[in-house]
């Protein structure tokens, strides 16, 4: 049965997954109050590596980011015998942003995300080409979905999930021009509470294709997009409760020990989990949230809270939200204030981020089974677009065009949409990906109305948007990094920081679309026709989406872009 | 148009990226959200930054921001009350 054979945890509060929960459990938190963190001069408090930490984790070599990974990922194959050189074992490496603590102008140590996860990968040992999950807040949770299908689907035996996020100027910055840090110490739940604490760590869990019948694993799993906006979840936490409505399906709720909230102590998350739990039926289950003992560890974080579950399950506790002292949400919740002796084993982990997306994952160590699915599901191409800076063709037709680069996403803006102003405020990337996708869906919407009758409304609301490419968001990441880098006019813009989350460019598609299936980016070391395949099959299983946008979507410059971008369905 | 108003305008269409506005068609009295030019939540933000960037004014959260941004006019007046630079 697949399942989890060892995991890792590496962060401020200890080297393993063990200190770790020991630390959390006496109640310890890695959050300290600055009054100013290296470049930026507001008052914060963080879950940061102290200077010693720091300097003993880096490893010849490796930037900070990289060392971390490895670090994390070789303590947990510490602890198996898996073959880490098969070709039946992959590594997915889960973050937001990666070694944008290297980036700037002048190039440094930089490595785009799928590289930096290559570089992990060969430093451990894998031989395989890794996958690297970006998609905001919720990557530790679609990372180990994906591992789940990949493994279910026959491709693989063992995947290796790392989580990691460094602590940087970038994202903290750009959390501030959110106003969504919590100068002191973050209360989820609270009605005082004034937004979060950002933390870094490393996480990994490895999982395999015969754990035994002991092991922990999900048994069902789903991740849901809003469809409402590109920051502020659904107030009444649409594609939460759509993701926990069919995780849960068929299970009994009597059974849960407790439910591991996202808990981020932001106005708006915690009002929306809120929501979310009571219409759900769960508001007699415990709910736990260690945001108030890390911080939120963005890429990690999914995994991270994954594992002090799984360990506060075995040790037959459910932990308090350290912060929490009074109820400050509208849905009805049992927030646990004190260690709840259970000898339940299962819980729920649910997980929400930018870009509208959610993730709910079932975790027992009883009965059940992954459900996986044939590796061999035919899926049918409905309609295909490739966009370069100088040609655009749909369905292997040339449309004409006059301009190039930057300019080309413009013109067919105004020549085949026109009616969408937003799309002037997307980034290069939501653009490319934006305007490839309603040449898709015009296409199938001509074909729909030329069938007319019942065909005419058979619109997938759980159609999957799921994107690839190599280069992330670097463009805009380099314009919020020339912002934060002038002392002078240090103004970080909020919507220049929420488009270096790529993920958002896919929000922007479900939005348009009211698509309310998955959304996923992949980051891959370069294009890979054969691999991206796999992923995209092995994401039909266990999922409501009966089809699904996905393809290659990559903007590293304004002259340097291409989407070759496909619906099909199952 | 009073010279603030205008160049008001101006920098909300810039920052906002109002690509196919200009300042004549923003009304001085209109709401700035909901039914007016229809911003949203991190439109707020963008604002807040231009007060703070421009005129040297920090509005600590999005709440203060509701009578502040109620419509260009409201929001010229808070400026030559509290600006800074």
């Amino acid at each position: 049965m697949i399942g989890i054979v060892a995991t890792n945890i590496t962060s401020p509060l200890g080297w393993t997954s063990e200190q770790n929960y020991l630390a959390v459990k006496a109640g310890h938190t890695a959050l300290r109050n600055f009054h100013s963190w290296r470049g930026i001069k507001d008052t914060v408090t963080v879950g940061a590596f102290t200077p010693e930490q720091e300097a003993s984790l880096l490893l010849d070599g490796f930037t900070k980011f990289e060392s971390l990974a490895i670090r994390s990922v070789k303590e947990a194959l510490s602890h198996s015998d898996i073959d880490v050189a098969s070709d039946r074992t992959v590594f997915i490496l889960s973050t937001t942003k990666g070694n944008v603590g290297e980036l700037s102008d002048a190039g440094g140590n930089y490595s785009a995300p799928g590289v930096a996860a290559k570089k992990i990968a060969s430093a451990v040992g894998f031989t395989t080409e890794p996958v690297t999950v970006c998609n905001a807040c919720i990557s530790g949770v679609t990372a180990q979905m994906l591992a789940g299908r990949l493994i279910a689907a026959g491709f693989y035996d063992t995947a290796v999930v790392c989580g990691a996020d460094c602590l940087t100027e970038f994202t903290l910055s750009g959390f501030l021009s959110f106003k969504s840090l919590d100068p002191s110490e973050c209360r989820p739940f609270d009605i005082d509470r004034l937004g979060l604490n950002l933390g870094e760590a490393a996480a990994t869990v490895i999982y395999a294709a015969d754990a035994g019948k002991d092991a922990w694993r999900f048994v069902s799993g789903e991740m849901n997009n809003d469809a409402y906006h590109l920051s502020a979840p659904s107030p009444v936490g649409d594609g939460t409760v759509r993701a926990i409505n069919h995780t849960l399906e068929g299970f009994d709720k009597e059974c849960l020990a407790f439910v591991s909230a996202h808990g981020t102590a932001t106005m708006f998350n915690d009002q929306m989990e809120s929501k979310a739990i009571a219409s759900c039926g769960l508001s007699e289950v415990p709910v736990s949230a260690v945001k108030g003992y890390f911080g939120h560890t963005l890429g990690a974080a999914g995994v991270l809270e994954t594992i002090i579950s799984i360990l506060s399950a075995e040790d037959g506790t459910v932990l308090p939200v350290r912060g929490f002292s009074e109820i400050g949400v509208s849905g009805k919740m049992n927030v646990v204030t004190s260690p709840v002796p259970t000898e339940k084993t299962a819980f729920l982990k649910i997980i929400s981020g930018f870009g509208g997306c959610n993730g709910a994952l079932l975790f027992t160590k009883d009965a059940g089974e992954f459900g996986g699915m044939t590796p061999e599901v035919a899926t049918k191409v409905v309609h295909t677009v490739h966009i370069t800076p100088s040609s655009v063709s749909v369905d292997g037709e040339e449309l004409p065009v006059a301009m190039r680069g930057r300019e080309l996403l413009d013109e067919i803006y105004k020549s085949h949409i026109a009616d969408y102003p937003k799309f002037h405020k997307m980034d290069m990337l939501g653009k490319l990906v934006f305007v490839a996708s309603e040449l898709l869906t015009a296409r199938e919407d001509a074909a729909r109305e030329n069938v007319g009758g019942e065909d005419g409304d058979r619109k997938d609301e759980n159609r999957a948007v799921i994107l690839f490419n190599a280069t992330s968001s670097i463009v805009q990441d380099l314009q919020h990094i020339r912002t934060i880098n002038d002392t002078e006019g240090f103004f970080p813009s909020p919507s220049v920081f929420l488009y270096t989350l790529p993920n958002i460019s896919i929000g922007e598609v479900a939005i348009r679309n009211s698509y309310k299936g998955e959304t996923s980016l992949y980051i891959l070391p370069e294009k890979d026709n054969e691999l991206m395949d796999k992923i995209i099959k092995a994401s039909f299983a266990g999922s409501l989406s009966r089809s699904m946008i996905t393809g290659w979507a990559d903007c590293s410059g304004e002259d340097t872009f291409e989407a070759e971008m496909k619906i099909i369905e199952i | 148009m009073d010279e603030l108003i205008l160049k008001l305008k101006q920098q909300i269409i810039e920052v906002l990226n109002l690509e196919e506005m200009t300042p004549d068609d923003i009304d001085d009295d209109a709401p700035l959200f909901g039914d007016g030019l229809s911003l949203d939540s991190i439109d707020a933000l963008e604002l807040i930054v231009i007060l703070d960037k421009y005129y040297g004014i920090k509005l600590a959260s999005p709440a203060e921001g509701k009578v502040v941004f109620a419509s260009v006019n409201a929001m010229a007046e808070y400026i030559r009350e509290h600006r800074t630079r």
